[in-house]
């Protein structure tokens, strides 16, 4: 069997994805492809391009980014909040399980219409799907993680002459603190997934809210171009949740 | 310690252990798994609530310090601010703390090791921080729960020489359990043999003539080593296999 050099992998993998651009071109210049349904990677560009050129993306972006990042901030506030009372007082975990468990289980984004009707089409409809969605999740992380906290540590702690508030600032903060840091991209997924589907529902403006315009005008071009652009943005955001986890655990 | 008995799981797993720790005498608690060991050291601190008994260390619980047999260092904390918690826990300013952890690193030879966190030390490294953040604390006794089983027997060797040479120095009394009868012995003045558990008593006390200073490795080769090892190894042997019989 041929044995692939694992330094040049990434070099293999843009290769790949040039020649399937490439092939996907020709078939459309060849007229093989409905642009319709299939819109060639130079007709995808040439919309992105568009986007860009007359400015008007810029709103757009700023609407889904607030939203997104509102949300997000919103839902880790929220959800570290609430993890750490539930772990702590055994009343509020009582009540709060077993909401958050069905809140877990259910597709949340169902919940799109409901904040529609009761918040509006504007940005707190969007907001608000996003904090749901990054709520549960830091939730149960730091529900979970304070509960499953490292014995020995708090032990170590103790013996060392701690009290609960050093135990809280040196042991259990710092333990949430990269928990959460842990799960950040996928929490940033969530978010820009609560704005983009809350605008996509009932909007005037966002990257959600574009998606739809190209899906009931049958702009198949326009629709690839945002998927990409929403896909470059989320990368952007997760290296940046990357560098900010490796500095932060650094420790780790 | 006066009648201790101590619970696991519901169930007592030492029954009326009474001995004493002289001051800056070295003392040593050997016996089978399951006997409550840990258990014991455990009550000593107060993570632990005997069923019945007292404990009286006349000391102040920062003066009391204790060695796990994991180093238990706080993972996203750095060597310097593992060894200077435990002063700033206590009132000092920390950057007083932090200037008198390096100090003791370096006794411990890990000067130049402070800003590492625990994941880039060694595990006799480790073993040295967890060392130095209880020394740092001045601590008149020492409770140490076989802390040195994870080390390779040439870094187990290094730390406990080092562990040995301070402790004598600072006059620091030490409460130690372990299943290794060479290190108790080795190491101690007094040995107290536990019985197998559930309900484990202790059975024998054994004064160990070894002079002081001690080598902990050439003390192996005194001639009282020897025929105290063999009776220790005889008195633990018998207990076990009574209490297999037993069963």
């Amino acid at each position: 069997m041929m044995r692939l050099d694992p330094r040049y992998t990434w070099m293999r993998q843009v290769a790949a994805l040039a020649a399937l651009l490439a092939v996907w071109e020709a078939a459309d210049r060849a007229n093989l492809l409905n642009p319709i349904y299939a819109p060639s990677p130079s007709r995808v560009g040439a919309a992105l391009v568009d986007l860009f050129a007359d400015g008007r993306i810029w709103p757009h972006l700023e609407a889904t980014f607030g939203a997104a990042l509102g949300g997000l901030a919103l839902g880790i506030l929220v959800g570290v909040v609430l993890g750490v009372v539930a772990a702590l007082v055994p009343f509020i975990a009582e009540l709060l399980e077993p909401v958050m468990t069905v809140l877990n289980a259910i597709p949340r984004v169902i919940l799109a219409p409901l904040f529609v009707i009761w918040l509006g089409i504007g940005l707190a409809s969007k907001v608000a799907l996003s904090f749901i969605l990054v709520a549960v999740l830091i939730f149960f992380t730091v529900f979970t993680g304070i509960r499953q906290v490292d014995r020995r540590l708090v032990e170590r702690v103790v013996t060392l002459g701690g009290n609960r508030r050093a135990l809280v600032r040196h042991v259990y903060l710092p333990s949430v603190a990269s928990w959460v840091l842990g799960n950040l991209k996928i929490a940033v997924g969530f978010a820009f997934t609560g704005a983009c589907v809350g605008e996509f529902v009932a909007a005037t403006e966002g990257l959600g809210y574009l998606l739809s315009f190209a899906q009931s005008t049958y702009n198949a071009a326009l629709m690839f171009a945002l998927i990409l652009l929403i896909l470059v943005v989320v990368l952007l955001i997760f290296g940046l949740a990357g560098r900010l986890e490796k500095h932060l655990l650094r420790w780790n | 310690m006066h009648d201790l008995t101590i619970s696991y799981g519901g169930e007592p797993v030492l029954e009326g252990a009474s001995l004493a720790v002289g001051d800056g005498s070295f003392v040593s608690l050997v016996g089978p798994s399951g006997s409550g060991k840990s258990s014991l050291l455990r009550a000593v601190i107060g993570l632990q609530r005997p069923l019945s008994g007292t404990v009286e260390t006349g000391l102040a619980p920062s003066q009391i310090g204790i060695l796990f047999q994991d180093d238990a260092l706080l993972p996203w904390k750095t060597a310097r601010e593992n060894v200077a918690l435990g002063l700033t826990f206590n009132g000092m300013v920390r950057g007083k703390a932090l200037a008198e952890a390096d100090a003791w690193l370096a006794r411990l030879d890990l000067a130049g090791l402070g800003d590492r966190f625990p994941r880039r030390l060694s595990g006799g490294q480790r073993k040295r921080v967890a060392l130095a953040q209880v020394l740092a604390m001045r601590p008149k006794l020492m409770l140490m729960d076989e802390p040195f089983a994870s080390l390779d027997a040439i870094v187990r060797a290094r730390v406990v020489k080092d562990l040995v040479a301070l402790v004598e120095r600072e006059k620091i009394s030490v409460l130690l359990v372990t299943h290794d009868l060479e290190e108790a012995l080795s190491l101690s003045d007094d040995v107290y043999l536990l019985s197998q558990g559930p309900r484990a008593r202790i059975t024998e006390h054994y004064d160990v003539p070894l002079p002081r200073p001690r080598d902990p490795v050439l003390s192996r080769t005194h001639p009282a080593f020897a025929p105290l090892y063999e009776r220790l190894w005889a008195d633990l042997s018998r207990e076990v296999d009574q209490r297999a019989e037993a069963a």
